[in-house]
């Protein structure tokens, strides 16, 4: 997009009707590869037997990896990809930078103090999960209401700042866990919860996520054309006839929920939320009409390919948060060479 | 009845008064200009009558309604603001920046729709740079940025402009088509209040010329009268002689080459 | 992580590491410590506070992290009473070298990975603090040496040549038995969903690999603990499943991916107890000695027979200087089935 002035809108539908379609053939072959070796036949003859109703032929093995073990992964996958990737792109217009991702107001240390807390309490995992979530959003409101009570002439500063305070005392409270762990048996499991990874999601998972997911994306949806706004200062937006710190205060909502939910059932899992926004913002520009759907799409589909990787690269699982940041990390150093004027 | 009533205002900070005794008056179709040295005040007294700042005494009607009385959307209806053109973040096209103006005539969860398009490029198009829309708005150059951002107002299909400092940072070219765009919008019957630090381009434009000095108004009228050398030099505190030829010549009195 | 290889390198700077501490035994020398029985011992980690609990529990100063209330209760006066002082442990310590020096141990004993890191960390406490650091390797096949060399340092000489002998005929039985079980796969559940194991020669599997059994995760590499999904579990089709883990190991047989599994389908699963301490680790010490000779059995056969029951109360009467009562014996070994 550099140097061009203008979009085009022949490219703009190849792009629409492609990356769905692209997205089905990523999740069919992350169905159809991992560690239980699966011949094509046998996936083929499990899904004419689900479609028919059919199952008896179907091996008992074959059915149990492939709709209760790698289904739910797959559908997990999608899911918190497109959740971290839309509140990315939310946060990256509102808070006017494309630099920033969900982690800003500490969504993400708040579900790791949540779930830390869980696991050296013992506690089963659908309540480490629960813990997640409200330690999640617990953080974000916490931070929302602080910088709220602080009038200052660029409220989004005052957010951002209050984030990263929340952020490191959280922080702060994770390290402490974590040393006064067991280390034989909650230490293992702390690194992992905060190194992200899909390795034990199930359909019930999957489906405890979901409402928090739906309900926070509701108003990034219903809000896209508004979003747009938020990229001006303040007063314009006045000018124009919106209240920002209304509508900035619900979409962090909807942003917030929809990354606690994701959180919760996948661990921390980085740079999805900061590398893929900026990404579909280099493909369709920043306008969240287009934005939104495109960022839901790619986040999903990065998602999806990097956990096939983690589970099938290595004899060992590789935790899904440190592919993510191989990937991401180079990828935003050179975006930031590139030395744009304009994202 | 008069678009903009200021009466008896008293404007700034909680802690930090900036202004008193300030009451204007602006009809449709007039174009009203405000000067005064840096500092006088000109910003806040606009901040306020915007609705951003609350006054310290006296009011603001609009319409012959009290600005209290006005919800956001529906001053924005009313009401359009030009800011000084900024760089821009994102890569917007025009169409869209223009587009962000018919906010104010959206439901909460709209998006704009085919009549909000016909608008925007109307508006563009009455400022002459129609072929702007699908050009990306941070890769322009100031003075199309200015006339994008005056488009934008102008798509919020407002009935009075509040303009600060429309051609700062502007080239001469640019400035002298900003200037003929807010004649004609003073023709097309929407007011205009406008802040300059240009006497000439008052008297180019503006029907009517207020003077702010430290917060208080100290002259209002026509340009003519109000624009003399002594009174500008007693605006300004600078010394009248080194005003002297280049008033007295003329500067933009009626029409190029005059 | 590999255990083996630093092992290797260890035992090449063990001597040197143990000179630099002023190791009163050199290894493989016979007792020369002697002395009278020291009275104040810090336990660094829980394999040594095991060891100090085995040995000579009246000289515990406290023990490295909580113990539930249940295996404190089986532990008993005086090392039960003891209080929680905290690990050390380098980085990860969470006792401060000031309170050490204000216990004023005789002795500062750490057991595990004799490598150059752990020297390097005994040699540095003993600069900073004065005090006497001993650094003693914990691999199961060592045992009876450990228990020896301990026993010349806690100067319990007596004690320590007894349980030596019984630590001996444990091991030796059990590596008789090994070809028994070469082709018995097993994997081993850690964690509350099981999806955790450890790599081959970790030294959490150490019980299971002396046993003989097939580590179905040494498929994977060489290495420490590591996670690995249901679907990875399912393609190596353990015949055995074993846990520490007495909810996941409840849980388990009725869930239904779970039972893709041979093991779960079968009921081979075998759920170690752990009162007072892991009998397959956690902390990975000497309490591995009773639970290798009850992974052999139970590899052999579904129950343990009476010698088994044998065996067990007679370790513990040994080891722990616990009695233990038929509904005890009864609840240790009846819980596994």
């Amino acid at each position: 997009m550099s140097g061009r002035g203008r979009r085009e809108p022949r490219r703009d539908l190849l792009l629409r009707a492609a990356a769905p379609i692209l997205l089905l053939g990523l999740v069919l072959l992350a169905l159809a590869v991992g560690k239980y070796p699966l011949s094509p036949a046998d996936i083929a003859r499990a899904v004419a037997g689900r479609l028919t109703g059919d199952d008896a032929a179907v091996p008992e093995a074959v059915s149990t990896v492939l709709w209760r073990i790698r289904l739910p992964r797959v559908v997990a996958g999608l899911l918190v990809g497109a959740a971290l990737s839309a509140a990315g792109a939310a946060y990256q217009g509102m808070f006017r930078n494309p630099l920033v991702s969900p982690d800003i107001l500490g969504v993400s240390a708040g579900s790791g103090l949540g779930a830390l807390t869980g696991i050296y309490l013992h506690l089963p995992m659908a309540l480490v999960q629960a813990l997640a979530f409200a330690g999640g959003l617990g953080a974000v409101l916490l931070v929302t209401a602080l910088a709220g009570r602080v009038r200052r002439h660029d409220p989004v500063l005052v957010l951002v700042l209050a984030g990263v305070a929340a952020s490191a005392m959280l922080g702060a409270g994770m390290s402490l866990l974590k040393v006064l762990a067991d280390p034989y048996t909650q230490l293992p499991a702390m690194t992992y919860w905060l190194l992200g990874g899909l390795v034990t999601v199930t359909g019930a998972d999957a489906a405890a996520a979901a409402p928090g997911l739906v309900a926070g994306m509701a108003p990034l949806v219903l809000l896209r054309w508004r979003m747009n706004l938020l990229s001006l200062p303040d007063e314009e937006v006045l000018a124009l006839g919106v209240n920002p710190r209304r509508l900035r205060s619900v979409l962090i909502l909807g942003a917030t929920l929809m990354t606690a939910s994701a959180v919760s059932i996948s661990g921390i899992v980085g740079w999805v939320g900061l590398v893929v926004p900026h990404v579909a913002r280099l493909a369709v520009g920043p306008d969240f009409r287009r934005l939104l759907p495109a960022a839901l799409l790619l986040g999903a589909g990065f998602l999806v390919g990097a956990d096939t990787v983690a589970r099938t690269a290595a004899s060992i699982e590789i935790p899904l948060g440190i592919l993510t940041a191989l990937v991401g990390g180079p990828f935003f150093l050179w975006l930031l060479a590139r030395s744009r004027r304009a994202w | 009845m008069s678009l903009l009533e200021v009466r008896d205002l008293a404007f700034g900070y909680r802690h930090h008064p900036v202004g008193r005794d300030v009451t204007l008056c602006l009809g449709p179709g007039e174009v009203l200009a405000l000067l005064g040295p840096n500092g006088a005040g000109k910003t806040t007294l606009f901040r306020t009558i915007l609705g951003w700042l609350p006054p310290v005494a006296g009011e603001v009607v609009l319409e012959g309604r009290p600005l209290a009385q006005w919800t956001r959307p529906r001053l924005a209806r009313l009401l359009g603001y030009v800011p000084q053109a900024h760089a821009g973040l994102f890569a917007f096209t025009v169409l869209d920046v223009v587009l962000m103006g018919r906010t104010a005539h959206l439901a909460v969860f709209g998006v704009p729709t085919r009549r909000d398009r016909e608008v925007a490029l109307q508006a563009l198009d009455d400022l002459g740079v129609a072929a702007l829309a699908p050009r990306v708005y941070t890769e322009l150059s100031g003075g199309e940025r200015q006339l994008v951002l005056v488009a934008r107002a102008l798509a919020q299909e407002p009935r009075l402009l509040v303009m600060d400092e429309p051609t700062a940072s502007l080239d001469f070219g640019n400035q002298i088509r900003v200037l003929d765009e807010i004649s004609a919008l003073g023709r097309r019957g929407i007011a205009v209040l406008m802040s300059t630090h240009h006497p000439d381009h008052a008297r180019r434009v503006a029907g009517r010329v207020a003077l702010l000095k430290r917060g208080r108004i100290v002259g209002e009228g026509a340009p003519d009268a109000l624009l003399s050398v002594h009174q500008l030099a007693r605006l300004y505190d600078v010394d009248p002689a080194r005003i002297g030829a280049l008033a007295t010549e003329g500067w933009g009195r009626g029409g190029p080459g005059a | 992580m590999t255990t083996r290889r630093s092992f290797l390198a260890a035992a090449a700077l063990s001597p040197v590491a143990w000179a630099r501490a002023g190791a009163a035994g050199q290894p493989g020398a016979p007792d020369v410590a002697g002395g009278p029985p020291l009275s104040r011992v810090f336990a660094a980690g829980p394999p040594a506070a095991v060891l100090v609990c085995v040995l000579a529990p009246e000289s515990l100063l406290g023990w490295p992290s909580r113990l539930d209330p249940e295996s404190l209760a089986w532990i008993g006066p005086p090392a039960a009473d003891r209080p929680v002082l905290g690990r050390l442990a380098g980085r990860g310590s969470t006792v401060s070298l000031e309170t050490l020096v204000q216990l004023k141990p005789e002795l500062v004993l750490d057991v595990g990975t004799v490598d150059a890191t752990h020297a390097s960390m005994a040699e540095r406490v003993r600069q900073q603090t004065g005090l006497r650091c001993e650094l003693l390797g914990g691999r199961l096949a060592e045992s009876p040496a450990l228990l020896r060399r301990a026993g010349a340092l806690l100067g319990v000489p007596g004690r320590a040549e007894g349980l030596a002998r019984r630590a001996e005929q444990i091991l030796a039985e059990v590596e008789r038995e090994r070809p028994r079980h070469a082709s018995t796969s097993v994997y081993l559940a850690r964690g509350a969903d099981g999806l955790e194991t450890g790599l081959g020669g970790s030294i959490n599997v150490e019980a299971l690999e002396f046993v003989g059994a097939r580590n179905v995760a040494a498929a994977g590499g060489e290495g420490g603990i590591t996670r690995v999904s249901l679907e990875q579990v399912l393609a190596w089709d353990p015949e055995v499943l074993v846990t520490q883990d007495s909810a996941f190991a409840g849980s388990v047989r009725s869930d239904p991916v779970w039972r893709g599994v041979r093991a779960v389908r079968g009921g081979r699963i075998l759920c170690a107890p752990s009162l007072p301490f892991g009998w397959l680790d956690n902390p990975p010490g000497i309490n591995r000695l009773v639970g290798v000779l009850w992974l052999a059995r139970r590899l052999d056969s579904g129950q343990g027979g009476d010698d088994l029951r044998e065996a067990v109360r007679a370790f513990y009467a040994a080891f722990y200087r616990i009695t233990l009562s038929g509904s005890q014996l009864q609840r240790l070994l009846g819980e596994t089935t």
